[in-house]
């Protein structure tokens, strides 16, 4: 038997979200632990182009940026092709790409209902079907999506957002049955109140709240959500499907 | 390496998962206080051939999880060593499969003694010493039976549903001290402790999974690994299934 050393060497994996926040960690994570990367985001910035290329030497693994909107299915049906047609097997798919559209239920339109809806579970729906028949092929996988704990507790003023991070709940045990005989395992992540973009603008008595109920009563960095989407993408967890993961400091 | 210089406990090491978790946390790079209940010449030579192979210290600690004085004297020879004791693994466990309606009481509160009232001992042992390092992690290995409730496992199952509950408590007691607290639900495990079960109940179950295959102790001890990992170190108070897909 031998010591973990890199988690996922030599494997192919497919991120979205990469350009901030938990999808950013997760690039940099799967890339220092051995990982070739398609690095998904929504537009290129010489930041990104720079860090990815810099990321690959370090590591000595490839990264191929994609940029591609989770509004327009024609352009996740592009970026899927190209990724079909490198011929290469991908062996992970970490869906991390989401918005969110924070409103009251009565003060929230179906438009903005609908919008959530589109980019946090029917694009992750579209874009899991392509990559999927990649796996299939090739009988093996394991595909991480991420819910959040809204999605279970539910969430004043973040109806549209809780809703569609539930559905990927659903999706995730659904899906782990129905692949489950292609080699292929799927789970989702709950995080909990992560430092990123997205919390920074909750109001002070919902974070306070929160803490107060975490067992470790602090937030959690991006890093720490990136750790546990590697440990399901690695052959660590091969024997764990279906499952929804808090990583939450204990909140529930 | 993911445990790198880790002082780590673990119960019931002689054989099954506890067997190897050992070998895989000494792989990893952890020191280890490998509980057993006797010592035998294998078990020594276990953890000598572990201690050489992986370049890590092993200290086999022998007691009987039902005899309190034993345990407290256990507990007591592990803390007072001045290590610091990084994570405690309450893996040792005993089962007893039979309808709930031919079980006896005495099965009951055997059961419950060794899977239960001794890990919970043990563990407030321990977490005295994890409280003043300010810093821990237990990993309770529990069960789906504990979660899901099968028929012919109502006391097994009900051991393991105490266990989650209290690590569920332990986690939001504890969590102030930087210590973190989870639990492992294997669900059907490939060890001595399914051969009272049927073949046909054996093969149900494994119809159940999604999976389709049983569970091998590598499966558990690597997310007892990542568990005992700071990789996990946002994780707590949580059970994490690991069946197949059941």
């Amino acid at each position: 038997m031998e010591g973990q050393e890199l988690l996922v060497q030599g494997k192919n994996a497919v991120i979205t979200g990469c350009l901030k926040g938990i999808g950013r960690s997760t690039l940099d994570l799967f890339a220092r632990n051995g990982a070739n990367v398609w690095a998904c985001c929504q537009y290129e910035t010489p930041e990104f182009l720079a860090y990815t290329k810099e990321l690959a030497a370090a590591n000595n693994v490839w990264i191929t940026p994609l940029y591609f909107d989770f509004l327009d299915p024609e352009q996740i049906k592009t970026a899927a092709h190209a990724i079909r047609d490198t011929k290469q097997p991908v062996d992970i798919l970490v869906n991390i790409a989401g918005m969110t559209q924070d409103a009251l239920f009565h003060m929230t339109t179906m438009d903005q209902m609908k919008k959530v809806f589109e980019v946090n579970f029917f694009s992750q729906m579209l874009l899991t079907q392509y990559i999927t028949r990649n796996m299939v092929r090739h009988k093996s996988g394991s595909v991480i999506n991420i819910s959040s704990i809204s999605a279970i507790d539910g969430n004043p003023g973040q109806l549209s957002y809780t809703a569609s991070k539930a559905a990927i709940i659903g999706a995730t045990k659904t899906l782990s049955a129905e692949l489950a005989a292609s080699g292929i395992r799927v789970n989702a992540i709950a995080p909990g109140v992560i430092k990123t973009d997205m919390t920074e603008k909750m109001p002070g008595e919902t974070m306070a709240q929160l803490m107060a109920k975490s067992d470790l009563k602090r937030m959690g960095s991006p890093e720490e959500v990136a750790e546990v989407i590697l440990f399901l993408a690695s052959d660590l967890s091969s024997y764990i499907t279906g499952q929804v993961i808090r990583v939450d400091g204990g909140i529930g | 390496m993911l445990l790198k210089d880790k002082n780590i406990i673990i119960t019931g090491c002689a054989r099954g998962i506890g067997n190897i978790i050992l070998e895989t946390f000494a792989a990893n790079g952890a020191n280890i206080w490998a509980c057993a209940r006797t010592k035998t010449d294998a078990f020594e030579a276990r953890a000598y051939d572990l201690s050489g192979k992986y370049e890590v210290e092993i200290w086999p600690v022998y007691f009987d999880l039902a005899d309190h004085d034993q345990l407290k004297n256990a507990a007591k020879s592990i803390t007072s060593s001045k290590r610091t004791v990084d994570v405690l693994v309450n893996n040792a466990g005993i089962t007893f499969n039979a309808v709930f309606l031919m079980t006896p009481m005495t099965k009951v509160q055997e059961v419950f003694d060794v899977n239960f009232f001794s890990p919970f001992l043990f563990t407030q042992y321990i977490a005295k010493t994890m409280i003043r390092q300010k810093k821990g992690s237990i990993i309770n290995i529990a069960s789906s039976a504990g979660i899901d409730g099968n028929a012919g496992r109502s006391v097994y199952g009900a051991s393991k549903a105490a266990v989650i509950c209290t690590t569920k408590a332990m986690a939001a007691e504890l969590g102030e001290f930087g210590i973190r607290a989870n639990a492992i639900a294997p669900g059907i495990t490939q060890t001595t402790m399914i051969t009272s079960m049927t073949d046909k109940v054996i093969q149900d179950t494994i119809l159940q999974t999604d999976m389709k295959r049983i569970g091998n102790p590598l499966d558990i001890a690597n997310t007892a690994l990542f568990l005992a990992s700071d990789k996990s170190s946002y994780i707590t108070g949580q059970v994490l299934r690991v069946d197949g897909g059941m």
